[in-house]
């Protein structure tokens, strides 16, 4: 059962920040609350205030320039991320993420600051974004903060906003040549929480087939996202053959921390993980040579 | 406290005044008595409460009926003229794309969003169109067949 | 033989544009003045005793109502299977202990569910928790905790079943396999959870809206539970969300509305939240399964053993019969000179087991087809070669059991070796799995122990032509109202849209058990034609005079045209016949009844309908997931009533039995169901949906109306079947377990490997 609340709906960023000072701990920011209205129909999450700020203006515009890359305001619907054609023409692989994400209702009302604020170790943005080199802006009334979105996505369900921020901006650099970046969840049926992700990413060398900047980001296999330093470490500067994805692929699987749950087995999910990895990097390499 | 909310549904303005906390489909079904709209499940997850706002799908049990302020919501009783059902309705008639008819609203609410938003769609994108939407009877693909009837102008009549 | 007006033609459903414009009211949606809210406290524990319950806090809440508990209750116990009272076990309101997690043990009305909801925090309940047992295997053990008082070794109904001499058949096979099967459980998931509304007033009598397969089995239940007479209580089912069996049973939203709402003269109205519905309404029985099947060289089935201990849960149910068509079932659709089967329901401290679409043959044949297959590729026979040389045919006799009638088997599995030949070569790690399969068209037995006609309809011819059919059949989306209305308007000779039913309202309508088993296009559709029939032979004695026929039975009605049937040219209008009859019989409206009540057709169902049904599959060899491709069914009911209805029940039965095969599963931990939410509990939805194509084979059925049977429940047995066949002819691997998941495929291929 729902918990009655006050409801307060800030008209500008400005006023959002002075009610977050205001209250501290009694409030939650709902966005589309897509994630939130669920946890508070439950009653785990039950605020003395909900500050709305789907209606602040400003923070539902995408953007983009060579230098500066992506800009991705927190109100952000994931609807409007996955049809813009500025995002599918440089950063396919967000609007491909975005496609498999929930469902449509989902994504027409649901924000990509919102998803990222509720920390869901099986979320899709968070991998893809990572993958990317995402940063994260946050606003206060002390002003803002900008931190890699991989420092920003601490544990299940927790970041490392504290009460009185809202995640503002999202950015994402862009892309060097040469560069592809793929993402694939494995789900039982089609539309559902990946039992696990995978986001890679990787840059070729100018001239042939060896791996410069690499980042393989597992979703599903641990409390949070985690980066696979250790297959990342294997790829770098090494030249691609099969057998070092495949080598690359076990090391992924060694260093995530799954657990078992009714969906798959710990032992399982990384068997998964193996096969993922293997795959999306070979892919990562296919698109890398086509950029 | 209470809030004030206007919006309009299916054409019709409408002022209340709501708790904050009420959801957008409990505003539909019990403060304006349209049970058209159904909810199946408490997490967001069967689509039975789908409606448009503001021209898009959303589950209405997901949506803070304070957020709907000012919109437009459309729900399946605003889809019929009068007497007359619209194409989808009466692909739905046609091809028996139903069958308890619980989830029907909202899956021809999907199907509505999906059609303005892509007026020719394959049976890939029917499906992904749909695919939030569970139902229990049918298997999908008769609803399949009906979208695909609208989407091939098959009720062009009806359209008029 | 004349072709039909109405019947097999494409309909539109009678309850369709009500259901398309959101204006079909379900019991989900009624709001009557005064109406309370109810909620259901239940159990937190799988097996305890109840010390005590304090309501009072509850009470004092302001907005309560009234909060019931056992106490308030006249301590009956529920059943279905009323001719034996020992499997009668069910409170409802549990008075001293409960035995799974979801046990209801109080209740509460309050002005608003927020409140009612309050209320149940406020009810303090002081358990002392007792040991649990989980599986039937454990529960069957002598140091078991025992769930109900003096039932040894927690074994709740056991049933034989035994032809031929199975001992000497054995030893003459050629080749014997043995096997070991797991089934697993299964939710309804009906989209309009369990829900009622219940009025009573202060004349005394009692008025239930609910979601439910059968008003009837509701009105009779509740009478016995509440201390009512049957009169005294009219239940009224509204537009229904489904069913798939797990309605037709008294449940506790039924039970608890009726108990407050005669403690506070009000309409109580209480909905299942879907957890409760996934924790606490009853769910397809899982099964440990052993086989023994034995076969000469050429394939030629001799013996057939099957031993089966199935999970319980708490209470009876429907479990009884499920048990049986277990047994029963399992011998489908083949002709096994020597057959034994044993059956074990064993109480568990799990949420109850019951029906459920099928009725315990999903399982079986998950069973014996797998089986089947595994014999065939030993012998080294083609399956739909093994299938045919044994496969059941017209005029079969079960021995001791059932006579089959018409059977359509042997053209189905014709219709199915062409499509497999169409389908040619198949990419690599494909495959094609079929699995036939049998069903019955409504049950004969009757552990209700009704006195009443099984179906019975009655039907109203007006002064303007239109006819009101009556009929206690219960839709529930399956179509009936429709296919009923079909045969009516086929009988009487008018147009379907002359017909206005009314259904499945005890206060107006003929007994019929309801929607259960497959019955109502057989039993209710019998019943709907003799009840036209009477009615159109009334019309048709006024109509003999003026054509100078003979007798009555030279004249017919057939699009609103009374004719002589050799001459059809001469006649004339219905609607004359119309008035003139009912001026000729003092102003009164015609009116025709019907029954039916099968009789000897032997122990389970006055006819079967047959089916052979392939599954395609594709799978990634390196994770085990696979993909459900195509799924094409030969498939025979008799004479096709309502051809977009059976579309339906087809193609809905994919998703239901794909599902049970695929991913659907109600995994436990120490009795608690561990994803009792549409989030967690994974089922097929449209993009999962394989692509469906069905092969209508033709048969008659003497038994049924216009030749028809059933189309309901029997197409959810193949699909888990085949789809293990599937994956086996696919990349070599068997999974003897359901559901076959994406991690069961892997290790099976893991294993393979080594």
């Amino acid at each position: 059962m729902m918990k009655d609340f006050e409801y307060l709906a800030p008209k500008t960023l400005g006023d959002a920040l002075a009610l977050l000072e205001q209250h501290g701990d009694d409030c939650k920011v709902i966005a589309g609350g897509q994630s939130l209205l669920i946890l508070m129909r439950q009653g785990l999450v039950a605020p003395a205030y909900l500050i709305d700020i789907k209606g602040v203006p400003g923070l539902a515009t995408i953007t983009f320039d060579p230098k500066e890359g992506l800009k991705i305001g927190a109100l952000v619907t994931h609807r409007a991320i996955e049809k813009s054609p500025e995002i599918r023409q440089r950063y396919g692989v967000l609007s491909e993420m975005e496609r498999r994400l929930a469902s449509i209702q989902t994504r027409n009302w649901g924000t990509i600051g919102g998803n990222l604020c509720h920390a869901d170790p099986a979320g899709d943005p968070a991998p893809v974004l990572m993958a990317l080199g995402a940063t994260v802006t946050m606003a206060s009334t002390q002003g803002p903060r900008t931190v890699p979105l991989e420092d920003f996505v601490l544990d299940y369900f927790e970041t490392a906003m504290q009460h009185n921020e809202l995640l503002t901006e999202i950015r994402v650099p862009a892309p060097a040549p040469r560069t592809g970046t793929v993402y694939s969840k494995f789900t039982v049926i089609e539309s559902e929480l990946g039992t696990v992700g995978v986001a890679v990413s990787i840059t070729l060398s100018p001239t042939d087939r060896t791996c410069g900047d690499v980042r393989i980001v597992l979703g599903g296999a641990g409390p949070r996202p985690l980066r696979a330093k250790q297959a990342e470490d294997a790829l770098r500067g090494k030249r691609i053959t099969d057998d070092l994805l495949k080598d690359a692929a076990e090391r992924a699987a060694a260093e995530a921390q799954p657990i078992s749950d009714i969906n798959a087995s710990a032992d399982y999910r990384r068997e998964v993980l193996k096969v993922q990895v293997r795959r999306m990097a070979a892919e990562a390499v296919s698109r890398a040579e086509r950029n | 406290m209470k809030h004030e909310l206007k919006f309009t549904v299916n054409g019709h303005p409408y002022e209340l005044h709501i708790r904050p906390k009420t959801l957008l489909v409990q505003v539909l079904r019990d403060h304006l008595g349209l049970t058209g709209t159904k909810r199946g499940c408490s997490c967001s997850s069967c689509a039975a409460c789908t409606v448009l706002l503001n021209g898009m799908a959303v589950k209405s049990c997901s949506v803070l009926a304070l957020q709907a302020e000012g919109a437009e919501v459309l729900t399946v009783e605003g889809l019929a003229r009068g007497p007359e059902l619209n194409p989808l309705q009466q692909a739905f008639l046609d091809h028996g794309a139903f069958q308890c008819g619980f989830c029907t609203p909202g899956m021809l609410m999907a199907a509505t969003a999906l059609l303005r938003e892509t007026p020719k769609p394959n049976k890939d994108q029917i499906r992904e169109g749909i695919d939030a939407n569970i139902c229990r009877c049918t298997g999908y693909n008769s609803i399949i067949r009906a979208v695909t009837a609208v989407a091939n102008g098959e009720y062009q009549e009806a359209a008029k | 033989m004349s072709t039909y007006s109405v019947i097999g033609k494409r309909v539109r459903r009678v309850d369709g544009p009500d259901k398309v414009s959101g204006r079909a009211k379900y019991t989900f949606d009624l709001v009557l003045p005064e109406m309370l809210y109810g909620k259901i406290l239940r159990s937190p524990h799988p097996h305890a005793r109840i010390l005590s319950i304090d309501t009072s806090k509850a009470e004092k809440l302001i907005g309560v109502k009234a909060v019931v508990t056992g106490k308030d209750t006249l301590g009956r116990k529920n059943g279905i299977w009323r001719r034996f009272p020992e499997l009668c076990d069910e409170e409802i309101l549990c008075r001293t202990k409960v035995r799974y997690i979801g046990d209801p043990v109080a209740a509460v009305a309050a002005v608003d569910e927020d409140t009612a909801e309050e209320a149940l925090d406020l009810i303090d309940v002081e358990y002392e928790p007792l040991p649990a047992v989980f599986d039937p295997l454990e529960a069957i053990k002598e140091d078991a905790p025992q769930i109900h008082e003096g039932v040894e070794l927690n074994i709740n109904v056991t049933r034989h079943i035994e032809w031929g001499d199975v001992d000497e058949a054995f030893k003459k096979c050629d080749y014997v396999r043995e096997d070991q099967f797991k089934c697993s459980s299964q939710a309804h998931m009906a989209m309009e959870t369990h829900c009622a509304v219940a009025s009573f007033g202060l004349d005394g009598k009692l008025t239930v809206w609910t979601s439910t397969q059968s008003s009837y089995y509701v009105q009779r239940l509740l009478a016995d539970m509440v201390g009512l007479r049957e009169g005294d209580i009219r239940v009224i089912k509204p537009a229904t969300g489904g069913g798939f069996g797990g309605k037709f049973e008294l449940d506790s939203p039924q039970f608890c509305a009726s108990v407050l709402s005669m403690k506070v003269c009000k309409p109580v109205k209480i909905v299942l939240q879907r957890e409760e519905e996934f924790t606490a309404s009853k769910r397809r029985t899982p099964m440990y399964c052993y086989s023994r099947l034995g076969a000469k060289k050429d394939g030629t089935l001799l013996a057939k053993e099957i031993r089966v201990i199935t999970e319980g849960g708490a209470y009876t149910g429907m479990g009884a019969t499920c048990l049986y068509l277990t047994g029963f079932f399992s011998s489908f659709p083949y002709r096994y000179p020597s057959y034994r089967y044993d059956g074990y329901r064993v109480y568990t401290n799990t949420a109850p087991t019951s029906a459920m679409r099928g009725f315990g043959a999903p399982q079986s044949t998950f069973v014996s087809e797998g089986q089947l297959d595994m014999l065939a590729a030993d012998l080294g026979i083609d399956p739909v070669q093994i299938r045919r040389l044994n496969g059941m045919v017209p005029n079969h006799e079960v021995p001791g059991q059932a006579t089959v009638q018409s059977c359509g088997l042997p053209e189905c599995l014709d219709s199915i070796d062409q499509h497999l030949r169409q389908r040619g070569k198949l990419p690599p790690d494909h495959g094609i799995g079929i699995a036939a399969y049998g069903f019955m068209s409504g049950g004969i037995f009757n552990w209700f122990d009704t006195p009443y006609a099984f179906s019975a309809a009655i039907v109203r011819v007006n002064i303007d032509g239109k006819v009101d059919l009556f009929t206690g059949a219960c839709d529930i989306g399956q179509g009936s109202d429709t296919t009923l209305s079909m045969i009516c308007a086929e009988e009487l000779g008018v147009a379907l849209e002359d017909i206005r039913i009314h259904a499945a309202d005890t206060g107006i309508c003929p007994v019929d058990l309801g929607a259960w088993g497959s019955r109502q296009t057989l039993m209710t559709g019998n019943a709907v034609k003799m009840a036209a029939a009477d009615a159109k032979r009334q019309l048709l004695e006024f109509a003999a005079a003026k054509l100078g026929a003979n007798i009555v039975y030279d004249l017919d009605i057939k699009d609103r045209h009374v004719h002589l049937v050799d001459r059809p040219e001469k006649g004339f209008s219905y609607y004359d016949i119309v008035k003139q009859a009912i001026r000729g019989k003092d102003g009164e409206a015609i009116i025709g009844r019907g029954h039916y009540t099968p009789h000897r057709k032997g122990m389970v169902s006055p006819a079967y309908s047959f089916g052979v049904q392939a599954v395609e599959v594709a799978v990634d060899r390196e994770t085990g997931r696979y993909k459900l491709l195509n799924v094409t069914t030969a498939h025979e009911s008799g004479t096709v009533i309502n051809p977009v209805g059976i579309e339906g029940q087809l193609e809905g039965a994919i998703m239901m039995a794909g599902g049970y095969g695929f991913c659907e599963d109600q995994p436990m931990d120490d009795g608690r169901i561990l994803n009792p939410s549409i989030a967690e509990y994974k089922l097929i939805r449209s993009l999962d949906m394989p692509e469906t194509k069905i092969l209508e084979i033709d048969t008659y059925e003497p038994e049924g109306p216009f030749g028809a049977k059933e189309a309901g429940e029997g197409l959810t047995n193949p699909t888990a079947a085949a789809l293990g066949n599937a994956i086996h002819k696919a990349v070599g691997v068997r999974i003897n377990s359901l559901p076959i998941t994406p991690e069961k495929v892997f290790r099976a291929l893991q294993d393979q490997k080594q």
